[in-house]
Formats: C-alpha cells, structure tokens, sequence
C-alpha cells in the first residue's frame, strides 16, 4: 500500500467517512465529522500508521488532508 | 459475583507509572504486574528501577528519565508506541501520573525557583504525560489515566501553598480532561492520599504522629498498598461509570 493509500485509510478510519472524500481540499472543522474528537483519534491513528511522533505544534497546523502531507512530510513521509 | 481483578481488562494491555520507584509507585507496579498487566515503569533512578524490576514478578519494563524533561518525556512515549505493539506488551491502557514532590516553606520564603518547580513536577509534567499518553489511547478508543493529587491540594495546609496549588492544578485539569476525552472513550480521575507511611513519611516522630492522626477520623496512617488498590480499581474496567472525580484515600483527613 502506497503512503498516499495509507493516508487515505487513516483519514477514512479517523474521521468514518467515505475514502473518496478524503481529497486534498478537506479541511478541519469543514464537516461535521472532523472535529476536534476526531482530531486526536487522527493523529494518533496519523502517528500510527506511519510511525511517527508529531509535535504538538504540527498538530495544531493540520489543518487539511494537504497540510497533513506538508507535515508527515518533515517526518520524512513522502507522498 | 466477580471480583475487580476478574473483570481486569488491564491484563490485556499495558500501563504507564511515573515515580515508579517511591512508595506508592512501587505498590502500584506490584499490584498492577500481580494482575498480569505489562507495567511501563518510569523512574529517575536507574539501581532503583533494576531493583524494581528484580523484585517484582511480572513483566516491567524500566524507563528511566526526569518527568520535567520534555525532550525526555517525548522519548519514552516513542519508545512506548513501539513497544505496545509487541504481542506480550500490549496496547497503552492506563496511565498513573505518580510522580511529584512536596516542598514546604512558607509564603515569604517561596522563591519564584520553588514555586516552578513544584508546578514542574507536580503539574506540568504530568499534563505532558496526559497529552501523550491520551494520543496513543485515542486509536482504541478506551483508556484510563489516574492522577495522584493530594489532599493538601484539595483543602489547603499553612507552609505547603506552592505544592497545594501544583496539585489543585492536577485536579482542575483531572476534571476538565474527564469531560474533554470521555467522547473518545478516555477516562480521567484522581486520588487523593493523606497521611501514608512511606519513605516520606518515616521521619515523623511519635509526637508529630499523634498530632496528624488526631485530625484523621480513622486515628490512623494509610499504606502504599491502600492508595495502589484505589488506583488500581480506577484504571480498572470495574469503574468504566467513574470519571472526573477524586478519590480520598486518606481515613477522613482534615489537614
């Protein structure tokens, strides 16, 4: 499975909406399914699947399904 | 009727105790390893955490670092998500926020250093701890993380106001996050010890004995073993209705 299948899973799971709506446009707070809640079972399913350990700040930032990709980017999660 | 530890579902996974090897930490180590539950245990003391692994039975993986130490704290949770993932580990279940210190000195001679260092130890680290630790939890949507406060912190005691308020601010955020992280299935509690014979308290002399007792209803000090049971049951899936509260264990203590 390819970074960017992973991310989409982790997405679906997290937020339990439909894979094709994961694109790079989602954005937090913009459906009712991601809020802050599920916020943080993303990032730990984020965390999880790619192995890595955010800093809260990078939390704070991601705020999108692409500015997610910007971040795990620095984890040296490439896309 | 079953009994708490039959319902343990701690067996199946795995908890973190910071201040591991004081009196209270190694209770909760033993009682929790007892249960068949994989105990990450954190300690600043490498000879105390190898004692504590020597001496108990279970499976207890040592971690040693400064609980005021960010960089350190981080670490240890990256070595604890890798290592949950081992089949005779298990996931992250329970985290018990033990760790602490008590300074006392009065208003006047509470240095600005005192008073952020007890807030370090007693607040903020384990906020750091809280933070992580829910984050690994969040995935599985079920945990559970005891703060040890005081009952210092709950009521108050003359010489002791830098630390009452480190603990009164670990019961605030006890509180808040119980409300914050029930939607993901996290529970958060507290408990509050009173007068406990540990190394702490080996001190105290007769006298000063008689005087404490005399404000516990109960005339008497408690045990580590009391204050691991407590814990223990709230971490435990025996108390999956409690969260948000503080429990005393303490024989009814008016400090």
């Amino acid at each position: 499975m390819s970074n960017q299948e992973k991310l989409v899973q982790a997405f679906s799971d997290a937020l339990g909406i439909a894979q094709d709506l994961v694109q790079d446009t989602l954005e937090y707070n913009t459906i009712k399914e991601w809020d802050s809640t599920a916020h943080m079972v993303l990032i730990s399913e984020l965390e999880t699947v790619f192995d890595v350990m955010l800093d809260t700040d990078d939390i704070i930032d991601m705020s999108s399904v692409a500015k997610a990709k910007s971040i795990l980017g620095k984890y040296d999660v490439t896309f | 009727m079953t009994s708490p530890s039959e319902q343990l579902s701690l067996r199946d996974g795995s908890v973190l105790v910071t201040g591991a090897t004081g009196g209270i930490g190694r209770a909760i180590v033993e009682l929790l390893s007892k249960r068949g539950t994989t105990v990450f245990a954190a300690g600043r003391s490498k000879a105390a955490l190898e004692a504590l692994v020597e001496s108990t039975s279970g499976h207890v993986i040592p971690l040693q670092y400064d609980v005021t130490d960010e960089k350190s704290v981080k670490e240890a949770f990256r070595s604890i998500q890798k290592q949950q993932l081992e089949p005779n580990v298990g996931m992250l279940v329970g985290l018990v926020n033990n760790a602490g210190e008590m300074k006392e000195a009065p208003l006047l001679a509470s240095n600005m250093d005192l008073l952020k260092h007890q807030l370090n130890v007693n607040f903020l680290s384990a906020y750091q701890h809280m933070q992580l630790a829910s984050r690994l939890m969040a995935r599985s949507r079920h945990g559970a993380i005891v703060n040890v406060v005081s009952q210092i912190g709950e009521q108050g005691n003359a010489g002791l106001s830098a630390y009452a308020a480190s603990k009164a601010a670990l019961t605030g955020a006890t509180k808040s996050l119980a409300k914050e992280l029930a939607p993901i299935g996290i529970r958060v509690n507290a408990v509050a010890p009173g007068f406990i014979e540990t190394e702490l308290t080996a001190h105290y002399d007769d006298a000063q004995r008689e005087r404490i007792f005399s404000r516990i209803a109960l005339k008497k000090a408690g045990s580590a073993e009391l204050v691991a049971q407590a814990i223990v049951f709230l971490l435990d899936d025996a108390s999956n209705y409690t969260t948000g509260h503080v429990l005393p264990v303490d024989g009814l203590f008016q400090p």
